[in-house]
């Protein structure tokens, strides 16, 4: 059945923004440019220049049983090498990040192949190959206007802090303080990598973006910006698939839509 | 005997935790003030870097009037008991001049002033019916009274500030 995907219901500027986040043909703003070897440090699941690690021999090496299903699918480059499956995670504060969890695990599913994602309230973890997964982080999660590194942090433990207020330099807040503000230039460095192992060297990540641009580019609905009731495409989609779930059961009929 | 609560919109560095403790400590109706924020660890306490200390810079030892007070939070929200009402507008100029950022001021009851059960079982009754009145509902049951409360001298009388996580 061929069809175009919608993406995302609604017709506010924060839902456009969820739409452009899942649709894969459209690109989004780059705003910085991290270098590799910085996004593998962030990380911390190799030294920047060291081989992948890897979990089993190169798949066309393999003597496998006949399947119609692995001649259907092909593997992506990582699986094909048999490199070792590693993780990114992301928190995104309440203040206007540009992404959130679930807006987050969507595009991850509408953008890559063989990913793997957990959504929680407060972060969402992003498990992949690891070289596939380090030009995923580095190409579309922290260069693009999908990060910001103020509102978003690279946390793999210990990533209270979405829902608290911000600091005074405007940062989230973060126990381990992973990253601070160079109050001389006006950046964000990393100082210690996502699980909170100090780095040889600080990792700029560039300027926070200013609020208005923020509060422009994010997919968070907020009473101080554009808030959900405004949008009433949305809501009518949210109550009937309540209406859908709750009434409906297994076998929603034309009944349960009457009031709609 | 009444409370303020002082709830800056932004998490307060240090530095503008000890300008304001020293200020709000200058004014003669205040008592006592509890900061609440939240905990900064010392060390790693889960995952791979485990034990790591984590050297937080807000985590730091400030000077409230001559007292080496060390902060193990970052403070979000201050309780300040004051005697009487006529100091809450010097409350209001502290607040504006150090927080830009805006903050919310409410005049309420915040803390309680009966001993619980848990100062019976805690410090037994007769310490608990000795005990200065100001003492009690000051720190969380679980917390140590020496790393939690410090006492700041006044001319006349004594004040205590506490550091709740």
């Amino acid at each position: 059945m061929a069809y175009t995907p919608q993406f995302y219901p609604g017709k506010t500027r924060i839902a456009q923004n969820r739409r452009n986040h899942m649709n894969p043909e459209v690109q989004l703003e780059k705003l910085r440019e991290i270098p590799d070897d910085d996004v593998v440090r962030i990380m911390g699941h190799r030294e920047p220049g060291e081989d992948y690690k890897t979990v089993h021999p190169p798949l066309e090496e393999m003597d496998l049983p006949e399947d119609y299903v692995r001649d259907l699918v092909e593997p992506i480059s990582g699986a094909k090498e048999g490199h070792r499956i590693r993780y990114i995670q992301f928190t995104d504060s309440m203040y206007n990040a540009p992404a959130q969890p679930y807006d987050r695990a969507r595009t991850y599913m509408w953008r890559f192949r063989g990913v793997d994602t957990g959504t929680l309230s407060g972060r969402q973890i992003i498990e992949m190959r690891e070289s596939n997964l380090e030009e995923i982080a580095k190409n579309f999660c922290i260069d693009t206007a999908f990060y910001d590194p103020a509102v978003c942090g690279i946390r793999g433990v210990t990533v209270h802090g979405h829902s608290l207020r911000l600091d005074e330099n405007g940062l989230m807040f973060d126990a381990l303080q992973r990253y601070v503000y160079d109050e001389k230039t006006g950046h964000v460095l990393y100082v210690k990598n996502q699980v909170g192992v100090p780095l040889d060297e600080p990792v700029d990540v560039g300027e926070p973006l200013p609020p208005e641009k923020l509060a422009e580019i994010t997919t968070i609905y907020r009473k101080d910006n554009v808030p959900l009731r405004e949008d009433t495409e949305l809501i009518t989609v949210v109550k009937r698939i309540h209406r859908m779930r709750t009434l409906g059961g297994y076998m929603p009929t034309d009944e349960v839509f009457k009031e709609l | 005997m009444i409370e303020v609560e002082v709830f800056p919109h932004r998490y307060l560095k240090a530095k503008t935790t000890e300008k304001f403790l020293n200020e709000i400590y200058s004014l003669d109706t205040v008592e006592r003030v509890i900061i609440h924020g939240q905990p900064l660890p010392k060390t790693v306490y889960f995952g791979p870097a485990r034990g790591t200390p984590v050297n937080h810079s807000e985590r730091k030892v400030i000077n409230v009037h001559g007292v080496p007070v060390e902060l193990t939070v970052m403070a979000g929200r201050f309780w300040i008991t004051l005697r009487d009402d006529s100091e809450i507008e010097k409350i209001e100029e502290i607040c504006k001049s150090l927080f830009p950022f805006g903050y919310d001021l409410k005049v309420g009851k915040f803390t309680r002033t009966t001993p619980t059960v848990t100062d019976y079982i805690k410090y037994g009754e007769r310490a608990v019916n000795m005990m200065d009145r100001s003492l009690i509902g000051l720190i969380d049951p679980r917390s140590k009274f020496d790393s939690a409360v410090k006492i700041i001298p006044k001319k006349k009388e004594e004040e205590t500030s506490s550091k709740e996580e």
